[in-house]
C-alpha cells in the first residue's frame, strides 16, 4: 500500500512534468490549431475534393482493448461503405480517458472526433475546444430525442452517444411475499411521494417483522428496508425539479439550490433513512446502488439509471432475480433525468464534415446494438421511441424486462414531458458544483445537521463553484 | 567526514580518485533525481502560479492560487485537519501496535515463524482487495461489525458512514497494515545486546524496567526511523479515501492528496492543484524537519552517530 502511494505521487510528478513540457511546445500557438500550424497554413479538405485519397478520422472512446477492437469493427464496416473517409478508433482507458484527453488537447493533438465525459462537455465548449455540431441531422429521416443535444450559448455543441433516464427498480419477489402491489410504470398512474413512502414502510420490517409505524418498531434492527433513494448529487437534481426548485435556473447561469423547496427535496430524501425509517443509510461513497438493493435482495425499491439493466440487472435476472421497472414517484412534478456521454467533434479537427458523417453513422443504433439490445444504452434516436416495430426489435429480447413494462415505464418515460436533460447539457463546471454539494450534504444524511442548515451555510461556495471560482 | 588519518598528499590524492570514482557511480542516481524528482518539483513551483487547466493556455497569475487555497477554498482547511488527524492516529498507533507484536513475536513461542507471517500478510496484500473487505466490515447498514453489534443487542455504528467515526475507522486499517514496521522492529529488537537484559535481569530489574531502561533506549533509532517512514506515508494518505470515502462524508476524510488528485484528474484545475501540492510538500518538509531536529535529544546511540 504504501508502495502504491509513493508510485502515485511518482506518476503525479511525472504527468505534471510531462504536461509542463508538452504545455511549453504549444505556448506559441493557438491551442486551437495543431502546433505545427498546418491549419492556418492550408484551407480544409473539403469532401468535395476530387483527389482519390482518404480522409482520415481518428475516433477516441474510453474501454478496454477488447472494446477498442469491437469498435474498430464497427469502423470498419463504416471505412468499407464508402471511399471518401477512414476511420481509425482509439481506446483509452476510462480511469485515464478525460486526462489522456487533456494532455492531448494540450499538445495540439486530439483526436478528431470522440466521446466525452458528460459533465466535460460544456466546459471544453467555452474553451473553445468543440466544434458546432447543429448541421448533423440536417435533412436525416430521424433525429435524437431532444433532451439529448447538449447546448452552449444556444448552439448545439455534441449530441449524446447514448440515452439513459432514472427509473424506479423493484424487487417482485420481494413485493410479492409482503402481498403489496407493485409501483406503477404508466406516467399518469406515478405515485406521489406520500404513496411512495407508505408502500416503502409496508415492506420495511425489523428483527421482530414489525412495520415502521407499529408499536415497538426497532430502527436498530432493521433486516429488510422498503426503499432507497440513490443520493448521488447529479441525481439528487430530480427530486429538487419535481418539488418545484431546482439546481440551477434554465440556461445554468444562477443557482436555485437555495431556494426553500430544492432544500425540502433534499431533506424528505434524507428523511427516508432518519425519520421514515424505510431506507438503509448511502452517504454516497460507493456507486453500487443497484447491487446493494435489489440484487441483494435488501431493499425492495430503488432509483438508479437505465443503464443498470444491461451492467448488472439481466446478469442477476438470469439467476434468478425477478425485478421490475417502474416511473419515480414526484412532489409536485412529474420528473425524471437523462443523460448520456456525448459525441463530439473537436475544434482541432481539419475535417469536421467527414467527422460528423462518421459520427451520425455510428450512432445510428445498428452499429451500437451491442449495448443496446444488452440493454446498458437506450437508442437515441426518436424513432425508436415512436415506432413500435422499432421499439418491439430492441426491448423484445430476453435481457429486458416484460416488454410492456420496459416499454411504459422506460421507452414512453423517456420521450414524455418529465424526461428533462440533466445539468450538465447546458450548465458548466457542474464537477465542481456536485462535488461541493455532496461534501455540503456529507452530514445531512446522518442527521447531523438539516439540509436548510447545510445548504445555507455553503451557499456562496456553491454560487462560486457553478461559476467556475473556488 | 574526515575519517582519514594518513599524510596529507596521499591522502588527496586517494580520495580524488576514490571520489571520481563515486561521482561516476552516482551519476545515474543523480540524474534519476535531477530529472524525476526536482526538475518536476520545480514544475510545480511553476504550474502553481498559472491557472492552467490543460485545455487553455496557462496565464501566470502569482500567488493568487495559494491566496485562495486559504481564503475562500471550501476543502483545504478541513482537509488539512483530517490529513493532520489521520496521520496523528496512524502513527501512533501503528509505531505502539508494531512495537508491542514486535516483542511478542521476539519472544520463544511456539510457531514464531508462522505469526511472524501472520501479522506481515497484510502489509503485502493487494491495496484493492484489502479495502473491499473493510468496506464490508463497516458497511453501515448490513456490515459484519455492525451485524456484530446488533447481535450482542447494541446500536449500530456507522464507521466510515458517519463524520465522527470515519477517519479512526481508517487509522485502525492503517494500523493493521504495518506489517513493514513489525518486520523492523523485529530486527532491531534482535539486536539490543542481550547481556544488558541478563545484568538487569541479575540485578533484579522487572520486565517493565527493562523494557523502559533498556530496550527503549537500544531501540530509539529504529523508533526514530520507523517514525519518519510511517509519518511521511501516513500523511499522504489517499488510498482508503479513493477506495471506500470518496473523501466523505462531508470532508471528514477528503485528504490533502485526495484533495490534490480531485483538483488535478477530476476537476482538471492543474494550477490549483500544483499549488496545493506545494502545500502538501511544504508541510511534510516540515514535519520531518521536526523530527530530525528533535531526535538528538531522544535517540541514544552507542559511540559515534551516523550522519
Amino acid at each position: 500500500m504504501k508502495t502504491m502511494k509513493k508510485g502515485f505521487m511518482f506518476n503525479v510528478s511525472m504527468v505534471l512534468l510531462l504536461g509542463m513540457m508538452a504545455g511549453c511546445s504549444t505556448n506559441n500557438n493557438n491551442p486551437n490549431v495543431s502546433p505545427t500550424g498546418e491549419a492556418t497554413s492550408k484551407p480544409a479538405v473539403t469532401t468535395t475534393s476530387p483527389s482519390t485519397e482518404k480522409v482520415k478520422i481518428t475516433y477516441s472512446m474510453w474501454g478496454s482493448e477488447e472494446e477498442g477492437k469491437k469498435t474498430q469493427e464497427a469502423a470498419d464496416k463504416f471505412n468499407a461503405s464508402q471511399n471518401r473517409i477512414e476511420v481509425k478508433v482509439q481506446a483509452i482507458p476510462w480511469e485515464n480517458y478525460m486526462t489522456k484527453l487533456n494532455t492531448q488537447a494540450t499538445a495540439g493533438q486530439l483526436p478528431d472526433t470522440g466521446i466525452l465525459k458528460e459533465d466535460g462537455v460544456i466546459q471544453w465548449s467555452s474553451d473553445g475546444m468543440l466544434n458546432d455540431v447543429s448541421s448533423m441531422y440536417t435533412g436525416s429521416d430521424s433525429k435524437p430525442l431532444d433532451s439529448l443535444a447538449y447546448k452552449y450559448q444556444g448552439k448545439t455543441v455534441a449530441y449524446a452517444a447514448a440515452n439513459e433516464i432514472l427509473l424506479l427498480y423493484y424487487n417482485k419477489d420481494m413485493f410479492d411475499k409482503a402481498k403489496v402491489p407493485y409501483p406503477p410504470s404508466a406516467l399518469d398512474k406515478a405515485w406521489t411521494w406520500e404513496e411512495f413512502v407508505a408502500t416503502a414502510k409496508k415492506l420495511t420490517v425489523d428483527s421482530n417483522g414489525k412495520h415502521p409505524d407499529e408499536d415497538g418498531f426497532k430502527p436498530q434492527s432493521i433486516v429488510q428496508y422498503g426503499a432507497s433513494v440513490e443520493n448521488l448529487a447529479w441525481q439528487l437534481e430530480a427530486w429538487a425539479l419535481s418539488n418545484g426548485g431546482g439546481f440551477y435556473s434554465n440556461d445554468g447561469t444562477a443557482v436555485r439550490i437555495g431556494e426553500d423547496a430544492s432544500i425540502e427535496a433534499i431533506q424528505k430524501v434524507a428523511d427516508l433513512y432518519l425519520k421514515d425509517h424505510v431506507a438503509p443509510l448511502s452517504v454516497g461513497q460507493t456507486d453500487d446502488g443497484i447491487q446493494r438493493t435489489i440484487i441483494a435482495g435488501k431493499v425492495a425499491m430503488a432509483t438508479n439509471g437505465a443503464w443498470n439493466v444491461g451492467t448488472s440487472l439481466n446478469a442477476a435476472k438470469d439467476a434468478g432475480l425477478k425485478y421490475g421497472v417502474a416511473v419515480l414517484p414526484y412532489f409536485k412534478e412529474k420528473v425524471t433525468l437523462n443523460t448520456g456521454g456525448a459525441n463530439v467533434v473537436f475544434s482541432q479537427t481539419k475535417h469536421p464534415k467527414e467527422a460528423m458523417e462518421w459520427l451520425k453513422w455510428y450512432t445510428a443504433e445498428e452499429n451500437n446494438w451491442g449495448l443496446i439490445s444488452s440493454g446498458i444504452w437506450m437508442p437515441t434516436l426518436k424513432k425508436w421511441y415512436t415506432d413500435e416495430t422499432l421499439t418491439h426489435k430492441w426491448v423484445d429480447n430476453p435481457n429486458f424486462p416484460p416488454y410492456n413494462e420496459y416499454k411504459s415505464a422506460v421507452v414512453d418515460y423517456a420521450q414524455s414531458s418529465a424526461a428533462r436533460p440533466a445539468a450538465w447539457f447546458y450548465t458548466n463546471h457542474t464537477t465542481d458544483f456536485n462535488t461541493l454539494l455532496a461534501s455540503t450534504l456529507g452530514d445531512v444524511w446522518t442527521g447531523k445537521t438539516s439540509a436548510k442548515e447545510a445548504i445555507s451555510k455553503n451557499l456562496e461556495a456553491l454560487k462560486a463553484a457553478n461559476k467556475g471560482q473556488k | 567526514m574526515e575519517t582519514f588519518n594518513k599524510p596529507q598528499q596521499r591522502r588527496s590524492r586517494l580520495h580524488s580518485n576514490e571520489a571520481s570514482v563515486a561521482y561516476i557511480c552516482l551519476i545515474p542516481a543523480i540524474l534519476g533525481l535531477i530529472f524525476l524528482t526536482y526538475l518536476p518539483l520545480l514544475g510545480v513551483l511553476g504550474i502553481s502560479m498559472t491557472n492552467w487547466t490543460g485545455l487553455k493556455k496557462p496565464e501566470f497569475i502569482g500567488f493568487s492560487n495559494y491566496i485562495t487555497l486559504f481564503t475562500t477554498d471550501p476543502y483545504m482547511k478541513d482537509s488539512i485537519l483530517a490529513t493532520l488527524y489521520f496521520a496523528f492516529l496512524s502513527v501512533a498507533g501503528s509505531m505502539i501496535y508494531s512495537l508491542f507484536i514486535a516483542m511478542l513475536l521476539n519472544r520463544k513461542i511456539p510457531a514464531r515463524g508462522f505469526f511472524r507471517a501472520v501479522f506481515y500478510v497484510p502489509f503485502v496484500l493487494p491495496a484493492a482487495a484489502i479495502y473491499v473487505g473493510w468496506s464490508w466490515l463497516y458497511e453501515a447498514n448490513f456490515g459484519f461489525f455492525n451485524y456484530l453489534l446488533s447481535e450482542i443487542g447494541l446500536n449500530k455504528v456507522l464507521f466510515i458512514a458517519d463524520s465522527n467515526y470515519v477517519v479512526p475507522s481508517l487509522s485502525l486499517i492503517s494500523v493493521w497494515l504495518s506489517g513493514n514496521l513489525i518486520v523492523i522492529f523485529l530486527a532491531g529488537l534482535q539486536n539490543v545486546p542481550s547481556v544488558y537484559h541478563e545484568a538487569a535481569e541479575m540485578d533484579g530489574a522487572n520486565g517493565w524496567n527493562r523494557f523502559r531502561h533498556i530496550t527503549l533506549p537500544c531501540m530509539t533509532p529504529i523508533i526514530f526511523y520507523n517514525l519518519l517512514l510511517s509519518l511521511i506515508a501516513n500523511l499522504q494518505v489517499v488510498t482508503p479515501a479513493l477506495a471506500l470515502t470518496n473523501g466523505g462524508p462531508g470532508n471528514s476524510s477528503r485528504f490533502m492528496t485526495y484533495l490534490m488528485y480531485d483538483q488535478a484528474f477530476v476537476n482538471y484545475k492543474l494550477g490549483y492543484a500544483c499549488a496545493t501540492t506545494f502545500i502538501v510538500f511544504a508541510i511534510l518538509a516540515a514535519f520531518t524537519a521536526v523530527l530530525f531536529k528533535t531526535s538528538k535529544r531522544w535517540i541514544y546511540s552507542e559511540g559515534d552517530d551516523d550522519k
